[in-house]
């Protein structure tokens, strides 16, 4: 194999390493999340990804229930931006990198990873609250 | 010499335009979708008004998924009773793998997101949230379904109005389109699905879509069940593009500056891996 055959086969294997981290796509259920159980975290703003299906806030700061463990980055997912919009009064600003907030959220139940489903943010220079709750829509002739 | 070469010529001509033309009568004729006329823009107004955005009754979606499940044959029943093991153990199915659409009929039947739907003469177009590819063409010009089968994710559809009510008849749809009744319980609907729908306003403001849905390979009989959408009018309603795939990358910049998207890490259920 020359360098130029070694160099297309390795750009090919991480080609498919890549397709393989994006095909596992984004459109999934919520039953990974523990929904009996409630946590809070108190942190920094560090990236709100306002994409569908689901949008994301990555928080870092102390979670209550699990205090030992120190500052860390948690990933807390939502429903999809126009939901958020209708349901839970979001703005693709409500939240900036930066900002301090507690959020609570019920937790992925695997206890290894990082993650949430977002229930409560409040922002607390503002005391705006945002919701992720979509089924509070299912009336119609919703202001 | 030269004039015999002109004659030559001009036979063979004479002889390729009548070819053409024994070929020309031989082809089906062309057909074509005719210019909407002022009547016709006009009897739309006498359909009934579904204007504004409808989104689902989920919690009703949820109800009917253990109260009113599909008569799944022996063979996926069981697969089914597995998921919803996996499901409740936390283990949720990623039927939507890929960001394929939804399809039809699971995106009537469990979608999160609202829909709108337009009329235009000879049209019904169903149009929906977040997937970004989630569109019904539904043709009501009297069209037959086609004789040769090009299956696709929302198959092809015909309807026609009976009072108030959208008659949809849909074939043709990808054997690996989803039936399902939650995010992480359905299957596969194998092929020769046939869905029935009757569309229509069940009160000023609420939406049914009644569905028979026929799939052979999955199901022992005809399923049925209704699905509700509630009207908003609310301009924060408005449908906005959502498209599924972007949900997989995160916004970057190139060695150039520029704005690409570039893959984040998933799990094997889908959700975002946290930074270390």
């Amino acid at each position: 194999m020359t360098n130029h055959h070694k160099a297309i086969a390795l750009l090919a294997v991480a080609g498919a390493v890549a397709a393989g981290i994006a095909s596992v796509s984004a459109h999934h259920s919520t039953t990974m999340f523990d929904h009996s159980t409630t946590m809070t975290i108190n942190g920094e703003v560090v990236e709100l990804r306002w994409v569908n299906p689901h949008v994301s806030l990555s928080v870092n700061g102390v979670v209550k229930e699990r205090a030992e463990e120190g500052a860390m980055t948690w990933v807390m997912e939502m429903t999809s931006p126009g939901n958020l919009v209708r349901a839970g009064g979001w703005r693709r600003d409500a939240v900036k990198p930066g900002e301090q907030v507690e959020v609570l959220f019920s937790p992925l139940r695997d206890a290894e990873r990082k993650g949430g489903a977002l229930k409560k943010l409040t922002v607390i220079a503002t005391g705006e609250v945002f919701t992720a709750n979509i089924r509070q829509q299912e009336r119609p002739g919703l202001e | 010499m030269r004039s015999r070469v002109l004659a030559a010529m001009l036979l063979a001509l004479v002889s390729t335009a009548a070819a053409d033309a024994q070929n020309a009568s031989k082809k089906p004729p062309t057909i074509i979708n005719p210019p909407p006329t002022a009547q016709d823009y006009a009897d739309l107004a006498k359909l009934p008004d579904w204007s504004g955005v409808w989104n689902p009754n989920i919690t009703d979606q949820d109800r009917q998924a253990r109260s009113n499940p599909p008569p799944w044959n022996e063979k996926v029943a069981k697969e089914v009773e597995k998921m919803w093991a996996e499901e409740k153990a936390g283990r949720p199915k990623l039927i939507f793998y890929g960001c394929f659409p939804e399809a039809h009929p699971t995106w009537m039947l469990v979608t999160h997101n609202a829909m709108e739907i337009l009329f235009t003469p000879g049209r019904v177009t169903m149009l929906g949230e977040s997937d970004g590819n989630r569109l019904r063409r539904i043709y009501t010009d009297g069209r037959p379904h086609p004789e040769t089968p090009d299956p696709t994710f929302h198959g092809h559809s015909i309807g026609h109005w009976e009072g108030n009510t959208l008659v949809v008849d849909t074939v043709h749809i990808l054997p690996q389109a989803p039936l399902a009744i939650s995010e992480a319980v359905g299957v596969p609907n194998d092929g020769d699905m046939h869905v029935l729908e009757r569309i229509h306003l069940a009160d000023k403001d609420v939406l049914h879509v009644d569905l028979e849905i026929t799939a052979p390979n999955i199901l022992t009989k005809p399923w049925n069940t209704t699905r509700i959408f509630f009207r908003q009018r609310a301009r924060k309603f408005d449908i906005v593009e959502g498209v599924c795939q972007q949900g997989d990358y995160r916004e970057a910049k190139d060695e150039n500056g520029h704005h690409i998207f570039v893959p984040i890490e998933k799990t094997e259920w889908g959700n975002v891996v946290a930074p270390k």
